[in-house]
């Protein structure tokens, strides 16, 4: 509820920027804008699906303002993106997270981590974390991350007096790393839809990661000066000997390999963001195989799976392809941006509004519907504030990444709480998510204030 | 399908929407192990590259094809596998005849769009084939043969979304609301959370 009161809000200001704006560029269709939002806001409301929505207005905005026959084009607008190679790499990508979510892999990456980190104040949830962080690197999705390193982290647990709000927020937050940590599925449709290259995207998004990881930890450690005495060493889990330590870190190599294969090799310039998620994906079956839970009903499985959520994310991108196109025949987006530039406000104080919206939008919308529909709206208006495209895309994945955790919605949160043993609620899963949401939201804003963050390593390397 | 007030299992309809089914199921694997191939294909292009120097030069246009091809032919089975995102914040809200409603005009309305893809489609394919356009790949592959692929998936999941609205009204002839609620009902972040944790191992303490 409080989504609508922001978007109300939202809508209002707009209008009363319009109105303001009206002055000097003039030339704004208001009424047809104004028909258009109502339309959206109605649909929506009526859960007509999003591909629909889009669909539909698009074509009644091409037949009430367009004086082109736009239906002539109607193949062309949905087979372009279709075959476009960049898109290629989302079901790479999703195929090879089905195979690593399949494959078990993760309970060695948990216990080698545990061994390192699980002598600190609050080691446990330390582990939580950076296991996150790192499967991350493979996995471009918040759903599978959370998964994996739940079902793995959880038996942790059960021996040892840790609250499970503090148990249950960290995997949440560490699943929230995700898409943000490279290779995110997110930054391809991004790059996609406005245009940039992904491997800058990949590039832009280290540092914002290793920022939120370490703010997430620095949480922790302050909470660990007040865990219960002991709340660390259960039985069976006293602090192992240097040998076994370092014999532990055998067992990360294969995901380590797994990285360099993916990552290392879309950072030196050596494949694209779609060959190494294809070099990703034989990878994953490789590691699959030697941990001998490759099965072809398995793969089946998986690649089953991957068309599914593919053809999800493919119709919204369809429908909004074709908005777009009469969009842009209208020039509404150009419209929309150069009557934002004349507003009497600062570019930050819209920027502000922006990352409002996406809060707002996050606790009813699911994170593709909304990047793909908002994205190309909103990005003109971006660029012609002058703010960094490369930027705003790691800044957009972060708003989406707290989309995904921020209680009541996220199925992050209940992917969680379906891994829970003993039958607490799921309120605990929301308090322990909150503070971390509110640690994302304060990264957002420091990548505000220094965009160096995120726009540092991309200009250093392209 | 669960138990209560069930639908005759010989009744046309019936049959015709477990045929539509399968179908998609069927089409949505071929999709799936598209995808793997696409990924064998890369992948030999990548390493051939790096080892000999040579390239497939068709990987580009297959790789597009096999993708705009899956999407095409997966959209159904999601449709029925209630994949497709809806804004379901309200309707959820709602009383179960007006939800109900809600669901028609939904996917009445995905039903416009779809045969405007279908039809877009076929538009398409048939300029390709009276100009015999084709593509710049290696192969030369006439374009006319992928876009028709592709276009029979727009097709097929513009009817099943046909065939589902003539269901549903059916079961409302009837009075049967929860019938088509059940079956067309937006999925609840438990269910969406239930599939991924089947699909996750059970593992076992080794400790």
């Amino acid at each position: 509820m409080i989504a609508v009161v922001v978007l109300v809000l939202a809508l209002a200001a707009a209008g009363l920027a319009a109105l303001f704006g009206a002055g000097p560029s003039g030339d704004l269709p208001l009424w047809e804008i104004v028909t258009l939002i109502g339309m959206f806001l109605v649909f929506f409301g009526a859960g007509v699906y999003v591909a629909a929505v889009l669909g539909v207005i698009g074509i009644a905005a091409g037949l009430a303002f367009s004086d082109r026959p736009f239906w002539n084009f109607a193949g062309q607008i949905i087979w372009g993106p279709s075959t476009n190679f960049v898109l290629v790499s989302v079901p790479l990508f999703l195929l090879m997270g089905e195979i690593l979510l399949r494959a078990g892999l993760s309970a060695r990456l948990y216990r080698a981590m545990q061994l390192w980190l699980g002598p600190l104040p609050g080691g446990l949830l330390h582990t939580n974390i950076a296991t996150s962080a790192v499967f991350s690197a493979i996995s471009g999705s918040s759903v599978a991350t959370a998964a994996t390193m739940g079902s793995v982290a959880l038996p942790y647990f059960e021996k040892t007096r840790y609250h499970a709000r503090d148990v249950l927020g960290s995997l949440a937050a560490g699943g929230a790393l995700g898409n943000l940590i490279p290779p995110g599925i997110t930054f391809i449709v991004y790059g996609l839809i406005t245009e940039t290259s992904v491997g800058a995207l990949y590039l832009a998004a280290l540092g914002p990661s290793v920022l939120v990881t370490l703010a997430f930890m620095a949480w922790i450690a302050v909470r660990g000066q007040r865990m219960p005495a002991g709340a660390d060493s259960p039985a069976g889990m006293a602090p192992a000997g240097l040998g076994v330590r370092l014999a532990s870190l055998l067992d990360l190599l294969p995901i380590a390999a797994l990285i360099m294969l993916v990552l290392g090799t879309i950072y030196i310039g050596w494949a694209t963001p779609t060959e190494a998620a294809a070099l990703g994906l034989f990878g994953a079956i490789a590691l699959a195989a030697a941990s001998g839970s490759l099965s072809l009903r398995m793969l089946h499985d998986s690649v089953q799976a991957t068309a599914r959520t593919t053809a999800m994310i493919g119709l919204i991108l369809l429908g909004a392809y074709l908005l777009n196109f009469i969009l842009g025949s209208m020039r509404i987006p150009q419209m929309v941006a150069s009557t934002v530039q004349d507003l009497p406000l600062p570019g930050w104080v819209v920027m502000l509004c922006i990352i409002g919206l996406y809060l707002a939008l996050g606790t009813f919308m699911e994170g593709f519907s909304m990047i793909i529909t908002t994205i190309p709206v909103i990005f003109p208006v971006v660029h012609a504030l002058g703010y960094d495209p490369i930027w705003f895309g790691v800044v957009v994945t972060m708003l989406i990444e707290i989309a995904q955790i921020s209680p009541p919605d996220g199925t992050v949160l209940y992917v969680l709480q379906g891994l829970r043993r003993d039958g607490g609620s799921i309120g605990d899963v929301f308090m322990g998510t909150l503070p971390f949401v509110l640690i994302y939201i304060a990264a957002v804003l420091l990548l505000l204030v220094v965009p160096e963050i995120a726009t540092w390593l991309p200009a250093q390397m392209m | 399908m669960k138990a209560g007030n069930p639908e005759p299992a010989d009744s046309t309809p019936a049959r015709l929407g477990r045929a539509a089914d399968a179908l998609a199921n069927a089409m949505n694997a071929v999709a799936g192990w598209g995808y793997f191939a696409i990924g064998a294909l890369i992948t030999f292009d990548v390493l051939a590259r790096a080892a000999f120097g040579f390239s497939s030069r068709a990987t580009l246009e297959l790789s597009g094809y096999l993708l705009a091809i899956g999407i095409a032919w997966s959209l159904a089975h999601a449709f029925t596998e209630r994949a497709h995102v809806r804004v379901d914040m309200l309707v959820n809200r709602m009383p179960l005849r007006w939800r109900v409603l809600m669901h028609l005009v939904a996917i009445l309305l995905l039903a416009v769009v779809a045969a405007f893809f279908a039809w877009g489609g076929i538009q398409l394919t048939l300029e390709s084939i009276d100009f015999g356009a084709r593509d710049r790949s290696a192969l030369e592959i006439p374009l006319g043969y992928p876009q028709a692929i592709w276009s029979f998936g727009l097709v097929f999941f513009a009817l099943r979304l046909l065939l589902a609205l003539a269901a549903a009204t059916g079961r409302l002839a009837v009075g049967d609301f929860e019938a088509v609620d059940r079956r067309h009902g937006p999925r609840t972040y438990e269910e969406e959370a239930a599939e991924t944790l089947e699909a996750v191992p059970l593992v076992e303490d080794r400790r």
